[in-house]
């Protein structure tokens, strides 16, 4: 009987799927959606922040813009979004199809919000050849350097922390590099928080300076554990510096086995349970005890009859 | 069967009363037959037990979902029934109640094999037994677990004194009587007999000591259940997370407890012809007992499933459903009527409560009360409160393995056995007590 329903279930789960891949195909948009414009500029920051969005929402099954690096799915492959053919689209097309989700697409109506959208739809431009305006704008222009070096300074008076990055160019001099986005980042109980704000580029000198938040709280001095890196690790590889700071403000960490607790450990019991059980022990031992010092009485009693 | 018409037993003497009940300790081919038998089983089945031990407990059914099974349901049922000493010879006792007086000490006998063997059972669930004394070295006061040890430990050595200090006159005599027994026996006697010699001064002492231990058994005998059951309404797991569950399992026992003393009264009155002993209002009286008590567990039973049955709260609905109409509801409702509504019915006629009937009525008590332990245990443990992904097929399943099994025989026939050498080496009936019911004067030679 089980395996009828397994099998029934089964059966129905692909019917439906071929269907929803067939209408896969032929994902027709209204005209009027088509002609939807992306009310956002194509500046660097907004394709970073496009980007940041594309690689939590969008790169699981698309794999990274251009490199056709998708999930290999059947019987149909999430497409390149950054390939030539995808982009021949109209932003309103783009926008239309990412709202409604088709077959295994899901939609992202509800998942995500209108900027975020046209953030990505924003980023996924930048790939597009024949925009070549767009892309003047979304590169900042840095010569090819090898042995790229990020510098922290922590300065404890002004509570801010300030990065360097530099690389050596082809002649052998160390240039700094602009326009780099980074990520400030404080190790917390249950993985990171990012501190780095919106606008963490670097300027003509390859430096950032990022205040540190006032109330964060770190271990009893006030370490806290800090890790900065380049954002994008496709300009110059995984380049990441962590470093132990004096930022944080100073916090005895409570122990929750360190109170008398249900939960504790034997020398952390609750007083009244303690007083409990060992009085319980005791009194009912106590008289169990009386009885058999009494019953030791008991062959004295026949001797003093006699 | 040998069911006597009422008739007060006029012609008894003192010496007619030792010799009744002496008569079965001596000479009893059929007694030592049975222990022979009961020792064959404990053999073959400590064989199971020698498996589990040695390729561990994955011998048994248990797995992740349900790690406590069988010998957990088993541990309770015998908790329940040994409650029975305390309210026979303690709570009857101090009611200063004349009928309990001829089945006090089968009752105290019963209370102390089954609460040995309910420590033993657990010892039996452990997979490394070597390391119980963690239990005690590195016991947290927090721990329910903690406290059922201790409890069960005191409630057998209050169990143990109540069997042995109401027996010291007997013994006594059993001393002098007895002189073909064997010289470990004699020993015993001798010195379990604390030089009784029934003094005026001795029997007010004796008497003194007694009624402490039967004031001091009824708060641990409460405590024993009622710690008992803390173990499972400790948790939040749905069916165990109830209040009433101490008074619960105490009412649950009361009916265990008697529905097995009414069954070894019943053996020990054929296989040792005490009928002018454990007469017919022995019999009567405990079936009116039994209405009493089953009437409290009914009415429990009201509460702890109609109260949560009208509310059906996520996570409760699951499992009372399971109970009701789901994969338990015929070992459910079978516990229901055979141990609780059925006896009820029948109990309350008088034809009923003779000896072959209410024997019967109670046999099937206590099995339906062994059933009811097991569904208390097991349904709650197979709805884990995380879900787990692809969980092995015998994680949502629970059967007991053949060794569990096994194992659970061997805890009966151990606690049979018990009780069968309790009997064999001590007067079942008590001579001085009775004697004194019947208004005999009687000496005991020093």
């Amino acid at each position: 009987m089980k395996n009828i329903i397994k099998i029934t279930a089964s059966l129905f789960l692909i019917f439906t799927l071929s269907v929803s891949v067939v209408s896969a195909q032929s994902w027709s948009v209204p005209n009027l959606s088509k002609k939807k414009q992306n009310p956002y500029d194509t500046s660097t920051k907004n394709i970073s922040s496009g980007k940041k969005i594309y690689n939590i929402n969008c790169k699981s099954c698309h794999g990274d813009a251009t490199m056709r690096n998708m999930l290999p799915l059947q019987p149909v492959a999430p497409s390149d979004l950054g390939s030539q053919a995808f982009l021949m689209q109209t932003d309103g097309e783009i926008y239309y199809k990412v709202n409604k989700g088709n077959g295994a697409m899901p939609t992202f109506k509800k998942t995500l919000n209108d900027e975020s959208k046209w953030m990505v739809i924003t980023y996924l431009r930048s790939f597009d050849k024949n925009k070549k305006v767009s892309k003047k704008i979304a590169e900042v222009k840095n010569p090819e350097v090898s042995d790229v070096k990020l510098l922290l300074d922590i300065n404890k008076e002004t509570k801010s922390v300030s990065a360097n990055l530099t690389g050596v160019t082809k002649k052998g001099a160390r240039v700094a590099l602009q326009g780099i986005e980074l990520s400030f980042k404080v190790k917390r109980s249950f993985g990171y928080l990012d501190i780095s704000g919106n606008d963490a580029y670097t300027n003509e000198q390859g430096m950032i300076e990022i205040p540190f938040p006032s109330d964060l709280p770190g271990d009893r001095e006030g370490h806290v554990n800090l890790l900065v890196k380049v954002t994008d690790d496709a300009y110059y590889g995984e380049i990441t510096v962590d470093r132990i700071a004096t930022l944080g403000v100073p916090t005895d960490p409570e122990n929750p086995l360190d109170e008398r607790a249900m939960w504790g450990t034997r020398a952390n019991a609750p007083i009244w349970i303690i007083v409990s059980y060992v009085g319980g022990v005791l009194s009912i031992w106590s008289i169990i005890f009386l009885v058999l010092f009494q019953l030791i009485k008991l062959p004295k009693l026949a001797k003093t009859e006699e | 069967m040998n069911d006597l018409p009422e008739q007060k037993e006029t012609t008894l003497s003192f010496e007619k009363i030792k010799e009744d009940i002496l008569r079965p300790m001596q000479n009893h081919k059929g007694l030592e037959l049975w222990i022979v038998f009961l020792i064959t089983v404990i053999g073959v089945c400590a064989w199971a037990y020698y498996v589990q031990l040695r390729d561990g407990l994955g011998v048994t059914g248990m797995r992740d979902y349900v790690s406590w099974g069988l010998y957990i349901a088993n541990f309770v049922f015998f908790v329940a029934v040994s409650l029975v000493g305390m309210l026979i010879s303690s709570i009857l006792g101090l009611l200063r109640i004349n009928w309990i007086t001829p089945i006090s000490r089968i009752a105290e006998i019963i209370a102390v094999a089954f609460v040995a063997v309910a420590g033993l059972v657990i010892v039996l669930d452990m997979g490394r037994p070597d390391r119980v004394l963690n239990v005690l070295i590195h016991g947290r006061f927090q721990s329910p677990i903690l406290w059922d040890v201790t409890v069960i430990t005191t409630y057998l050595v209050i169990s143990l004194l109540l069997l042995i200090l109401p027996m010291i006159p007997d013994l006594a005599i059993c001393k002098n009587e007895l002189k073909k027994t064997s010289p470990v026996l004699k020993k015993l006697y001798n010195i379990l007999s604390f030089g009784y010699i029934n003094t005026p001064s001795q029997h007010k002492h004796l008497h003194k000591m007694i009624r402490t231990l039967m004031v001091l058994i009824v708060p641990v005998g409460l405590a024993i259940h009622t710690v008992t059951s803390w173990l499972f309404a400790a948790t939040l797991r749905n069916g165990w997370d109830t209040t009433i569950f101490g008074p619960y399992f105490v009412a649950g026992a009361f009916v265990a407890g008697s529905a097995a003393l009414i069954v070894a009264m019943y053996f020990f009155r054929v296989s040792y012809k005490l009928q002018d002993y454990i007469t017919d209002v022995q019999f009567d009286k405990m079936g009116k007992l039994m209405v009493a008590v089953c009437l409290v567990y009914l009415y429990f039973n009201l509460n702890e499933f109609l109260v949560p049955g009208y509310k059906m709260k996520t996570g409760d609905d699951i499992h009372l459903k399971e109970l009701f109409t789901g994969n338990w509801a015929i070992m459910f409702w079978s516990s229901q009527l055979f141990g609780n509504v059925i006896p009820i019915m029948l109990l309350v006629t008088k034809k009923f409560r003779k000896p072959l009937p209410i024997m019967i009525i109670s046999l099937f008590i206590i099995a339906a009360a062994w059933i009811k332990r097991y569904v208390i245990v097991i349904p709650t443990m197979l709805h884990p409160h995380l879900p787990i992904q692809n969980v092995p097929e015998n994680f949502v399943h629970y059967y007991p393995s053949a060794i569990e099994i096994s194992v659970t025989v061997l805890s009966f026939a151990l606690a049979l056995l018990i009780i069968t050498v309790l009997a064999k080496i001590f007067p079942i009936i008590p001579i001085c007590e009775t004697a004194d019911n019947e208004g005999i004067d009687y000496k005991i030679e020093a």
